[in-house]
């Protein structure tokens, strides 16, 4: 079973942005005892790289600020080194992929998970539609720990 | 006259912009940093509870809240007037030693690697810490090792990476676990190597840089840093030396409680940074610089072996006083090594196991200062309270406060010497944010830009009018 790392990112103080935080922070809950990773952080930066080069299946999970709120949407991500301007704080999940790849040899097979916010405004807790689709992302989550098991 | 901007300065934490004033020939008549954001923190905390300042003050930083947690806390002691236990003291430094590692990585690796390594005049589009991965994957590698690691520590100790709530008045709030311990102390062999391969690159690599070192803000100064009583480099304690241009000691082990009769604050025109200035001299030519550099001009010594014998290279090879903000680099990388050679010393203490980790006090002074060297020098917490403990007032002095005169200063030198008005090419431009990075200022990390890089240049003519701009992809 190869191991399977999920990073949940966003700003927990500005309400929806904090999606990945709170969704990260209930999978390790959930998946407790599993063969899981669970990295929680602010934001996306190039240590990630080392991590992600050492699981199979790396599943990231963000908020978006485009679509209906509480829309969940999932995408596999394949490695893509940046194009040009790429700032140490706008580090990109390819861009990761990209990196381990680079300097690790390897990278995982990878998916992206957001959840369209309502509210990115000050405060520390999600809008009801978008705390909602917490245990509808947890879920896929675990369906697909169970899948790589 | 026309007018040159660099709005953003980039690769720093915070923002800020530069302006450039140029003269009738396109040469350069003046120059002025300008510190574009503003956060408050004196203000508002006003009326909080004195205990929650640690928590409360350490959002001033994603990058260093570790230093801001220790200052406050500090503050917070003196306000309860206690002296906290001798392993809650090992404690702090230890985490602290894992901040300055953590950042100094950030600030070398991340944040200039990409001038040092991949050139001052490269393509912008590549000069950026990925591009520095594409092309010396090996110096990328060290540098996110040796940052973990760092990060590793704090984790291990206070159990959050980023704004942990462990430090807390009077001590920290558990005590240090063998297995944390022992994880730690396995991993320092590695780091210490890193460092010192990366030591050993550096220096091999300084001649490239002869025109930058020459003139990356070498003008006399001040400096100023934490040292002990026998005068050796000091991080999370001891008190504040002076020393002049000339490495004579002006003041010496300043106690936090008496910073205001060495260190006063100008306010600057267009910027919201505060300019501290070394009191008895006067503003502006009381200008001294903080940080690494500063640590290592004002120090005896390291006091651990490694450290040690780089401080004494370094300071046969540039002199007893370094004036070159371009050797930042070089003492951020000695003061990696001191850091990792003082963390492992402190975890060999039996005492740093003890469970006698916090004193409990209420208020029992209203005034309280905290002192420490953040990773970028002196950081100090200044707080007022009332008989029940609620704030009536603060002052906080960050590192890249008291560097704002240098800085300045430092900006104009490189602008003189590189850039010309006529024939405005990008890295001329990028050498004046370089010696704004060597210092590691951090204006502050509350937002950040997403997307593109904000680099922006505009050049007007003689009666303000815009002839050209620059703004990057």
């Amino acid at each position: 079973m190869g191991k399977v790392l999920i990073i949940g990112y966003g700003n927990p103080l500005r309400s929806d942005d904090g999606f990945g935080w709170h969704a990260s922070r209930l999978i390790a809950r959930e998946l407790a005892g599993h063969d899981v990773e669970v990295i929680t952080c602010h934001q996306l930066t190039p240590e990630l790289a080392e991590p992600l080069s050492q699981c199979s299946q790396a599943v990231f999970i963000d908020a978006d600020a485009q679509g209906e709120p509480g829309e969940i949407h999932w995408r596999e991500i394949q490695a893509q080194a940046p194009s040009s301007s790429a700032l140490t704080h706008t580090c990109s999940p390819a861009g990761l992929l990209a990196g381990a790849a680079r300097l690790y040899g390897r990278c995982p097979q990878a998916v992206l998970i957001t959840v369209s916010g309502k509210s990115f405004d000050f405060g520390d807790s999600l809008s009801p539609v978008v705390s909602a689709a917490l245990p509808k992302v947890a879920d896929r989550v675990r369906q697909l720990v169970s899948a790589e098991g | 006259m026309r007018k040159i901007m660099i709005d953003a300065v980039t690769r720093i934490e915070g923002h800020a912009k530069v302006s450039i004033q140029l003269d009738d020939d396109g040469k350069v008549a003046d120059t002025q940093l300008h510190v574009t954001q503003i956060r408050g923190f004196e203000k508002f905390t006003e009326g909080r509870p004195y205990y929650e300042m640690p928590s409360i003050t350490a959002r001033i930083c994603g990058i260093c809240p570790i230093s801001h947690l220790l200052a406050a806390s500090k503050a917070c002691d003196a306000i309860m007037s206690v002296r906290i236990p001798d392993t809650a003291v090992l404690l702090r430094e230890i985490l602290h030693c894992g901040q300055v590692v953590q950042s100094h990585a950030l600030s070398f690796f991340h944040l200039s690697a990409p001038d040092l390594l991949l050139g001052m005049d490269s393509d912008p589009a590549q000069r950026n810490v990925l591009g520095l991965l594409e092309k010396f994957p090996d110096i990328a590698r060290d540098g996110i090792a040796l940052r973990k690691f760092g990060q590793q520590v704090i984790e291990g100790l206070a159990k959050e990476r980023i704004h942990p709530s462990w430090v807390v008045p009077g001590g920290v709030n558990t005590p240090l676990e063998p297995a944390v311990r022992d994880k730690i102390l396995s991993g320092l062999p590695d780091a210490k190597a890193t460092v010192r391969r990366t030591l050993k690159f550096f220096k091999g690599n300084l001649d490239q840089f002869k025109e930058e070192i020459e003139h990356f803000g070498n003008a006399p100064s001040m400096y100023a840093g934490l040292v002990d009583a026998a005068g050796k480099l000091q991080l999370y304690d001891g008190g504040i030396r002076f020393k002049d241009a000339d490495g004579k000691i002006v003041a010496d082990h300043i106690a936090s409680r008496d910073y205001r009769n060495f260190i006063g604050e100008a306010a600057l025109a267009n910027s919201y940074l505060k300019a501290p200035y070394f009191k008895p001299v006067g503003f502006p030519d009381g200008v001294y610089r903080v940080g690494p550099l500063a640590r290592l001009n004002v120090a005896r010594s390291c006091g651990t072996s490694m450290a040690d014998a780089e401080f004494t290279e370094f300071h046969q090879r540039l002199g007893k006083i370094v004036p070159g903000s371009f050797h930042f680099h070089y003492a951020r990388l000695i003061e990696a090594l001191y850091g990792l050679e003082r963390m492992e010393a402190l975890l060999n203490d039996p005492a740093v196991l003890g469970r006698q980790i916090r004193a409990h006090a209420g208020v029992n002074c209203q005034e309280g200062v905290g002192m420490i060297e953040a990773p970028r020098g002196i950081l100090i917490h200044h707080y007022k309270v009332n008989e029940e403990g609620a704030i009536t007032w603060a002052n906080l002095i960050v590192a890249t406060g008291h560097n704002n005169l240098a800085i300045n200063r430092s900006i104009h030198q490189v602008a003189q010497h590189f850039v010309d008005g006529n024939h405005l090419q990008e890295g001329m431009l990028n050498r004046v944010s370089a010696v704004v990075r060597a210092y590691d200022p951090c204006f502050s990390c509350s937002t950040h830009a997403s997307g593109q890089i904000a680099m922006h240049i505009q050049l007007f003519g003689p009666q303000g009018s815009l002839l050209d701009e620059l703004k990057s992809a």
